[in-house]
């Protein structure tokens, strides 16, 4: 069949803590897995704020996943990790044949530096507009 | 400031260039500029320069966006506050 290449996204409850976090990632893993996918590549980004509150949560863990699937396995997929509850939400992208995969995010230590640039500068936007 | 080119168009009313109203250089698509930056949900930081201090999406006319680009974006833009990258808005409890 034809497999699709997509990438997913899964924010998971901070009470789950990082061992349960990453039980969690084995977990969807061994799901991708048993729809018939290949997976190409698994990040752990660890707990991140959020931007936004999500279920009353300010943090979550992000795990983000490479993989081959047919659209069948795909549905079913997103229909399981809709189920679980330690999963805060999830987004389900299809990447192009030729993308390259997704890079490492940078070493903990150096994101949380950019992280608190990003959170200074950040929204000024482009205000110079003339309309 | 004054464009070179008003002075080739007979000289109507003053100086200005045809048709465009004010000053200021013209806006180039970032993505159309630079093939190698793509447009990715996953990196907040750099969707957060399309977003107001709000956290609205900036319109292409304002950023030079171009029309193609700017539909990639808002896309990418929803996507990354799905997963709490981005925020929808600014005022937050």
């Amino acid at each position: 069949m034809a497999d699709r290449r997509y990438e997913t996204l899964v924010l998971i409850h901070p009470d789950q803590g990082e061992p349960g976090a990453k039980e969690l990632a084995t977990r969807i893993r061994t799901l991708v897995e048993e729809q018939g996918g290949a997976v190409t590549q698994v990040q752990e980004w660890g707990l991140r704020d959020l931007a936004h509150t999500i279920g009353k949560q300010r943090r979550a863990f992000y795990i983000l996943f490479e993989y081959r699937v047919a659209s069948k396995g795909l549905d079913e997929i997103q229909r399981t990790l809709k189920l679980m509850d330690p999963v805060l939400r999830f987004v389900s992208v299809r990447r192009p044949e030729g993308a390259p995969p997704a890079p490492p995010r940078p070493a903990k230590r150096e994101r949380e530096r950019e992280d608190a640039e990003f959170e200074r500068g950040e929204f000024e936007g482009l205000g110079e507009g003339e309309v | 400031m004054p464009r070179d080119k008003s002075d080739r168009r007979g000289a109507k009313s003053e100086g200005r260039g045809p048709r465009r109203r004010g000053m200021g250089r013209r806006k180039v698509c970032r993505f159309c500029a630079d093939k190698a930056m793509l447009i990715d949900y996953k990196d907040a930081r750099g969707l957060g320069n399309f977003l107001s201090e709000r956290g609205k999406i900036i319109p292409g006319r304002i950023t030079g966006t171009c029309a193609r680009h700017q539909r990639q974006l808002t896309v990418a833009i929803k996507q990354a506050r799905t997963v709490a990258l981005l925020p929808y808005t600014s005022a937050y409890p």
